[in-house]
């Protein structure tokens, strides 16, 4: 019951969260801010989380080819976004890489590596292509940059951390999958928020 | 001067880690192409003849192509780390000259992370340098690519 209470509690606490998503856009552009703007967004946040959960239940190759190929497609995006190239639907793809990946984690679910590596490098096009729009135009963007991909690669291992519990024993080794069916539902309140505008 | 001394250390971060899976030898000999280059770059070079953006665009450049060095089957050769070395000294030489500090030659020490990077991969963990490196390679491109274009910034976040 209380792994329940836990799960609503965070279900709730995800739910409330997209309203403050990203909400200090006037943040000075230095490596602080870079390093605290993937965690002042809850979207985000649990996207990079659920790709580290993923790696971890997939296993080598891929518990660290993921965190490889997300950033770098991820800068590629950021500077499509940046030049402002083409519209893609930022806030639907976002919302569908939080929903998508959070399914596959609760779902167990193993692909083809190249397979698992276009899922998460399309997702990381959209991440980058947002984030690349909110880059700030002066101040320090090389720390923002740094600050941001550290903040963005510690998700990435802090996911990791809590896939490898699947190599547990006892209920512990279910937690992933509860954090990924968690994730799920949060990337539904998402998409429902992105496709009502 | 905080971003060009980031950028420096970045660059030397990356050097120090791509080093990791070379022998010790390997490792001075590339560490001396990187302080003669920077230093007699520094030394050479004249601000008013170097363009800001160029000298930026040019570390991010290095920084990307270093840290993608990592990911050369069975590392690079002696001779590559040689010129990857200099290339680094120069553009740490023209970041110097550029911003008229020798505050930014304090990132070179940042190369001898070679040394606890040679220990993290003999202990088998040299994959985590790999990971390390993608996010330079990410910082690279996009600090690489920040000079030319006009960025947006400070839009509205996309959840807002």
């Amino acid at each position: 019951v209380r792994g329940w209470r836990s799960a609503a509690a965070f279900i709730a606490l995800s739910a409330a969260a997209p309203a403050l998503a990203h909400e200090d856009s006037s943040v000075s552009g230095g490596f602080a801010a870079g390093l605290l703007h993937p965690l002042a967004g809850a979207d985000h946040l649990l996207a990079m989380v659920a790709v580290g959960l993923w790696g971890a239940y997939l296993g080598r190759p891929l518990i660290y080819v993921l965190p490889i190929v997300f950033p770098t497609v991820m800068a590629v995006g950021g500077i499509l976004g940046m030049a402002a190239l083409g519209a893609l639907p930022v806030e639907l793809g976002i919302a569908a890489s939080v929903l998508l990946l959070g399914a596959l984690v609760a779902a167990s679910k193993s692909l083809p590596v190249w397979a698992a590596c276009l899922i998460v490098g399309l997702f990381g096009l959209f991440h980058g292509f947002a984030h690349g729009q909110e880059l700030p135009v002066s101040a320090d963007p090389v720390g923002y940059s740094a600050g941001f991909m550290l903040s963005t690669g510690s998700l990435h291992l802090a996911g990791i951390a809590l896939g490898l519990l699947t190599g547990l024993s006892g209920p512990l080794r279910n937690v992933p999958r509860v954090l990924g069916g968690v994730i799920a539902v949060a990337g539904i309140w998402f998409l429902y928020r992105a496709a009502t505008g | 001067l905080n971003g060009s001394f980031l950028l420096a250390a970045l660059l030397c971060a990356a050097l120090g880690l791509t080093l990791s899976h070379l022998p010790s030898r390997a490792v001075v000999a590339t560490c001396a192409a990187l302080l003669v280059s920077a230093l007699g770059a520094a030394a050479l070079w004249q601000s008013d003849l170097l363009p800001k953006d160029a000298v930026r665009i040019a570390c991010s450049v290095s920084i990307a192509v270093t840290a993608a060095a990592v990911h050369v089957p069975r590392g690079v050769s002696r001779w590559a780390a040689l010129a990857l070395g200099a290339n680094a000294g120069l553009c740490l030489g023209a970041l110097t000259a550029e911003t008229g500090s020798a505050l930014i030659l304090l990132a070179l020490p940042l190369v001898l992370l070679a040394f606890p990077g040679a220990w993290i991969a003999r202990r088998g963990y040299g994959i985590g340098l790999k990971v390390a490196c993608a996010w330079l390679i990410a910082i690279g491109l996009m600090t690489g690519a920040l000079p030319l274009l006009t960025t947006p910034g400070y839009q509205k976040a996309h959840m807002e």
